[in-house]
């Protein structure tokens, strides 16, 4: 053991005399001499180590294309596609091949009969962050140095401070460059110079995060804390600024999801609030026709992804006129096949929709299978961009959120300013008036039926990058969405969009507090307690039956 | 809809008399549930064959209460589950209490939560007859509340039906919490006591089966004095124009609220009886898609019809019994295709094609009426 110790101490001695030796034009500012490197790689334990962390004490100055080299090499080694034939170290392209490159001068020439070197524990992790910098320094993709930045961060403590200073000054990518920043100062956090501290705090505090917090309360119990006033003072002042800051940006992410939860119901109980209000009819099958517009969706992405493999990233775009047809087509099908004979019969009507419902449901279940689609997500709906604190403002809500305002113009711009909205509005108000007029009211309830289900199939095109999509996704929404037409007041496009906004923004904000169980609980009770004061809801249309 | 306006005259005219003996339909039926209970107990047929027999009954009775309300009330609940599963789980308690004082083994759901003893809630539960009453009287109680909250600010129509169907969404979120003590999401089972017998035994089988049909025959007959009264004519005036009957002074909430509280405590008798029947009560008797199916049970048989109620409950599911056994893929088409052709082509469900057998169209436009 003790013998054992002491060859660790030789071996790690040599390889610092070699590093010692090396020409000075090396040492001076680039300090890689590669087969040095090379070599110590091949060394045993400590070899490896002592050469792994010189490493990462100069690459805040070698050369890119050294750190580049090193970082190939490295990966090797993690890879176990390194050779070492005495002196002479070679890269294979993969493990166990014959042949393969110099690592210190970049020839062909064979392997065989070369050594992999095990990597021990302690080693590995060492030489996966010397890898991981190297990456973060040279890395072509955003996305690998997205991923070395994960690896680097597991051991923050050994990679020196210079050397995240220098990969967040090079980094293109704003995001990544944001939590380069950031880690940057969280190893400052710790650095032993007060003043460096100080400034840490204060710049950590400035882009303030949940993370933030974490990391500023934890100095809390740092000796510094209770010795240095200069040190508590700062510490408590950048606390007080982070956490005012964290609830803010937490409460507008509660307002943001509210707000994009109520664009769908407001999506799922337009079209119902329509139907129901022109008709008296309760479509049981709305729910459906959010599932016919999300399958709708998936076919336009296949069939792009067969004909036009290029345009895939527009499928959602495309799938907006094809879900709201689908769902159209089918709407107005069942209009004129079932519902066009219970108009005077509400209540056989909601049977004969729930039974329309089951159908769908199991003919999609038997058709096509239960399980959830996968979709493609395009690029305008994955990801997000961070506005404040914790706050992300994440595009696929976003785009559910411009969708419904978009359908909520486009809704009410049909109904107040094109003859079809006139004659919707007419039959709603008195439906043998307006037949007395003249306005052909089978056609109308038709046409308004096909828009309702229409904008059903919308709010599916709008789900498909928030939620799961399967053949029993509609039964989630029925409920909720009947609330909203209840609370807003049948036939009401805008009681319909208040009466979303107040349910989903109620929902969105118990949640947290209560558990989703209880969201729903509270605000149907509210809404029953709402019932009593206002029996038809809050925007109710007058009209004669 | 010439169906609908044709059927009201012969409707009222053969609900004239008080007594069974004018309903021959009911009167039928009523005679065959009691020979039926009276052929369980002589020739003792196969257990899962009396059971099958038992738990017919136990939906028939739920679809009667179901009817009493929107046949006649004009009231379509799409949360009758509520009140069935009420019924259920106080039986469940019930049972799991009795048997965690007979055998002492704790049920499934205290070892599950990890507790030592049951909740507070459950005390006395051991006691059949306190569980009985909790059982009506809870069922009575929340549908007091919601109806009261609902007839007194005149929420009616569809929006009763969609405010019911919250309501029993809202109840199976509640439930699937396992904090309730109920169970949760596994529900509860493993019911090994009767009144001290065991569970499962033919002899207990088959009287859980008899006790079901003869309730049902006790709720008929009593439903069938209730609609054939003076409350009953007032039930169908309110169902047609509520408005005018309140203008003559009539109170229909008080009404309302009565019948619809004595159909929720029908609705939590049937789940009492059903509970030991299946072994198992969980949330799912919550979901709105089984309060829909109980209303589709009194539309394909006839509503407005008490023995249409229990035809159809008896139809449908005996044919689900059978179907999603044997094809379970197309199980959901039949049901949904089956309302599809009785909404449309049969307004007043089987019993119009009864009608028809009996009496051709061209024979009832004649003017021939008895």
């Amino acid at each position: 053991m003790v013998e054992g110790v002491g060859r660790v101490w030789l071996a790690g001695l040599l390889v610092w005399a070699a590093s010692l030796m090396v020409p000075p034009a090396l040492a001076a500012g680039l300090g890689l001499d590669r087969a040095a490197f090379a070599a110590a790689l091949c060394g045993d334990g400590a070899a490896q180590t002592s050469a792994v962390e010189t490493f990462l004490r100069r690459s805040a100055e070698a050369e890119a294309g050294d750190v580049a080299w090193a970082g190939t090499t490295l990966r090797a080694l993690l890879d176990r596609r390194l050779a070492c034939l005495g002196e002479t170290v070679v890269i294979l392209d993969r493990a166990g091949a014959a042949d393969g490159l110099d690592a210190a001068t970049g020839t062909a020439r064979p392997a065989t009969g070369g050594r992999s070197p095990v990597l021990g524990l302690r080693q590995r992790a060492l030489i996966e962050t010397a890898s991981g910098v190297a990456t973060l320094l040279t890395g072509s993709s955003a996305d690998a140095r997205k991923g070395a930045l994960a690896t680097v961060e597991r051991r923050i403590a050994s990679v020196p401070e210079p050397v995240l200073r220098r990969a967040a000054a090079a980094e293109a990518d704003a995001g990544l460059k944001a939590s380069l920043a950031a880690v940057v100062e969280s190893a400052a956090l710790s650095s032993p110079d007060p003043a460096r501290r100080l400034a840490a705090i204060r710049a950590v505090a400035e882009a303030p995060s949940g993370a933030a917090f974490s990391r500023l309360s934890a100095l809390k119990a740092d000796p510094a804390y209770g010795a240095d006033p200069a040190f508590r003072t700062v510490l408590d002042a950048a606390l007080a600024r982070v956490e005012r800051s964290v609830s803010l940006g937490n409460a507008l992410a509660v307002l943001y999801n509210g707000l994009s939860f109520a664009s769908i119901l407001f999506m799922a109980a337009a079209g119902l609030a329509i139907i129901f209000g022109l008709m008296g009819v309760i479509n049981l099958a709305q729910g459906e026709f959010i599932m016919i517009g999300a399958y709708a969706t998936y076919g336009v992405q296949e069939a792009i992804r067969r004909i036009a493999p290029a345009w895939l990233d527009a499928y959602l775009l495309v799938a907006i006129p094809v879900a709201f047809l689908a769902s159209a087509l089918v709407g107005i099908a069942i209009e004129a096949l079932i519902l066009r004979h219970l108009y005077r019969r509400p209540l056989m009507s909601l049977l004969a929709t729930w039974a329309v419902s089951l159908f769908l449901i199991n003919g999609v279940r038997v058709a096509i299978g239960s399980q959830n689609l996968q979709f493609a997500m395009p690029s305008y709906v994955s990801g997000g961009v961070p506005l404040y604190a914790d706050f992300v403002v994440t595009w696929n809500r976003l785009f559910a959120i411009a969708f419904a305002a978009v359908t909520l113009v486009l809704t009410l711009v049909i109904l107040k300013r094109t003859p079809l909205g006139l004659d919707i509005r007419a039959v709603t108000q008195n439906r043998d008036m307006a037949a007395c007029l003249g306005i052909r009211t089978r056609r109308v309830d038709r046409l308004a039926f096909g828009f309702g289900s229409g904008l059903a199939g919308l709010a599916g095109v709008a789900l498909c990058p928030i939620y799961s999509v399967n053949p029993g996704m509609g039964a989630n929404f029925i409920v909720d969405s009947f609330m909203v037409v209840v609370l807003g007041g049948v036939g009401t496009v805008v009681g319909t969009l208040v009466a979303a906004l107040g349910i989903g923004g109620a929902n969105v904000l118990i949640e947290p507090l209560y558990g989703a169980v209880a969201a729903k609980v509270i605000v149907l009770v509210g809404i029953i307690l709402f019932l009593q004061r206002r029996p038809e809801g809050l925007f109710a249309v007058r009209r004669r039956r | 809809m010439s169906g609908a306006v044709d059927a009201l005259p012969r409707k009222t005219a053969r609900r004239a008399g008080p007594s069974l003996g004018s309903d021959p339909l009911l009167a039928g039926l009523v005679a065959t549930i009691v020979a039926a209970a009276v052929i369980l107990l002589v020739l003792q047929p196969a257990p899962y064959l009396v059971n099958m027999v038992g738990q017919l009954a136990a939906f028939a009775i739920l679809a009667v209460s179901l009817d009493l309300v929107w046949g006649y009330l004009g009231i379509l609940s799409l949360g009758h589950g509520l009140f069935f599963a009420i019924g259920g789980y106080v039986c469940a308690m019930h049972l799991l209490a009795h048997a965690y004082a007979v055998t002492g083994v704790a049920p499934d759901l205290m070892q599950f939560m990890g507790w030592k003893s049951l909740p507070a809630y459950w005390t006395g539960l051991t006691s059949a007859p306190y569980a009985l009453g909790l059982a009506l009287v809870l069922a009575a109680g929340v549908a007091f509340v919601f109806g009261f909250a609902s007839f007194r600010s005149r929420v009616n129509g569809v929006y009763f039906s969609i405010i019911s169907q919250a309501l029993v969404y809202v109840a199976m979120l509640l439930m699937f919490r396992n904090d309730t003590g109920l169970g949760g999401n596994n529900g509860m089972t493993g019911f090994s006591v009767l009144f001290g017998w065991p569970m499962g035994t033919p002899g207990v089988v088959t009287g859980l089966a008899v006790a079901t049909l003869l309730t049902l025959a006790g709720v008929l007959a009593g439903a069938r004095a209730l609609v054939a009264s003076p409350i009953g004519r007032r039930m169908l005036a309110c169902r047609d124009d509520e408005a005018r009957l309140r203008t003559l002074g009539y109170g229909t909430t008080r009404l309302k609220l009565g019948i619809w509280c004595l159909s929720a405590v029908i609705a939590a008798l049937a789940g009492i009886l059903y509970v030991p029947q299946v072994g198992i009560i969980n949330p799912r008797v919550l979901s709105p898609d089984l309060s829909i199916e109980i209303a589709v049970w009194v539309a394909i048989g006839g509503m407005g019809r008490l023995g249409g109620a229990v035809i159809g409950a008896v139809a449908v599911n005996a044919l689900k019994f059978w179907l999603s056994a044997a094809m379970p893929e197309a199980w959901p088409f039949i049901l949904s295709g089956l309302v599809l052709a009785v909404v449309l082509g049969l307004p007043n469900g089987f019993l119009d094609l009864a009608a028809l057998r009996l009496r051709p169209t061209w024979l009832r436009r004649g003017g021939a009426q008895p």
